[in-house]
């Protein structure tokens, strides 16, 4: 896989670590791929809270069954397969729930304020054209774009064919291209 | 260019997948108007949020190392709970199996009895006793009616 956070020594260590159980080992896992995981869910949800739900999601998930991990596959590539799965289904809950969510913003006084960011201050957000693609075209976009991923791994992330990722990622490109162009021209024109 | 616009059209009107791999492979890929025409890299990167830009995860560890510890005991709690639910399960369905069959058997007896209770073309009484003595009967047919009416008073 492209730009590798951790060489390949230190993942198998940090793998083989949590396989004997080691608490230490768990700990140095999550933050070695916690800012990778938090920032691609991040980038296919669009808001932090979800994000930061999938992040939990995805190491309960990993510690559950590192034993089935292939050690012949990238260990980053797995994980983020596994960040991708657990963000789509936050956007099937979403979309299965959103008519419920409408009513909801209909009647102020049943729905909670918003508490706003938790730490103070502007969280970091994916930009707005984002929201045009598809979360399979975002997650695309998003590995080859911050990760330097290939079609290949990307078709391994989102479990299609090297050829399916390879027109994902150029449906994606061309899609966010025309919308710079189109806010480009609008900017101009004002 | 003129290569380019038909490759676009072609790419445009024929919408499988390996075909359009096809397209992107021999030309897209490798054509600098093509290129023009999609996001770079770096244009892409600068929309979305980079890991080093996410904080500290430190606060997210916390809350995992709590879960993983509640969820270690997790699985065994769920194997007896799915041993319980399979126990209570089938004892339900013998249960409704049997009310079914129960039911079905009281609803074909009764469909049997209803058959039996058609209405008779022809009907005998023979013998009517009223106070333990035989009764005085009288039978009445309503002009223009099917309907007899058996009256049976007692002797003085």
């Amino acid at each position: 896989m492209g730009k590798g956070l951790h060489s390949s020594m230190d993942e198998r260590e940090i793998v083989a670590g949590c396989l004997k159980g080691a608490t230490g080992s768990y700990q140095e896992m999550v933050e070695a791929y916690g800012s990778l995981v938090l920032a691609v869910a991040l980038n296919v949800l669009g808001n932090r809270e979800d994000a930061e739900d999938v992040f939990q999601e995805t190491f309960i998930q990993v510690f559950k069954n590192l034993g089935r991990y292939d050690p012949g596959r990238s260990f980053k590539t797995w994980l983020l397969t596994i960040v991708y799965r657990r963000s789509l289904d936050v956007i099937k809950k979403k979309r299965r729930f959103s008519e419920f969510a409408a009513r909801a913003k209909s009647e102020p006084a049943v729905v909670a304020s918003n508490p706003g960011p938790k730490h103070g201050g502007p969280e970091p957000l994916p930009s707005r054209f984002l929201k045009t693609l598809s979360p399979k075209e975002r997650t695309a976009l998003c590995l080859w774009a911050n990760e330097g991923c290939t079609a290949r791994d990307i078709s391994e992330v989102l479990g299609c064919s090297a050829s399916t990722a390879r027109v994902t990622l150029f449906n994606a490109r061309r899609k966010i291209k025309t919308f710079l162009e189109n806010e480009h021209g609008v900017l101009q024109n004002c | 260019m003129v290569s380019c616009k038909i490759v676009n059209a072609l790419y445009a009107a024929v919408p499988s997948r390996l075909f359009r791999d096809v397209l992107i492979r021999t030309h897209l890929e490798k054509c600098e108007a093509c290129q023009a025409r999609l996001v770079s890299r770096q244009e892409a990167e600068a929309l979305f949020v980079k890991p080093k830009d996410v904080g500290a995860v430190g606060g997210l560890w916390r809350t995992i190392d709590r879960r993983a510890g509640q969820e270690t005991i997790v699985p065994e709690k769920r194997l007896a709970g799915f041993r319980w639910e399979w126990a209570a399960g089938t004892a339900m369905f013998l249960i409704l199996a049997a009310a079914g069959f129960w039911l079905l058997r009281g609803v074909q007896t009764g469909a049997v009895r209803a058959d039996y209770a058609r209405p008779a073309d022809r009907f005998e009484i023979t013998y009517i006793n009223v106070g333990g003595a035989p009764a005085q009967a009288y039978i009445y047919q309503p002009a223009g009616s099917d309907m007899i009416i058996v009256w049976a008073g007692k002797t003085s």
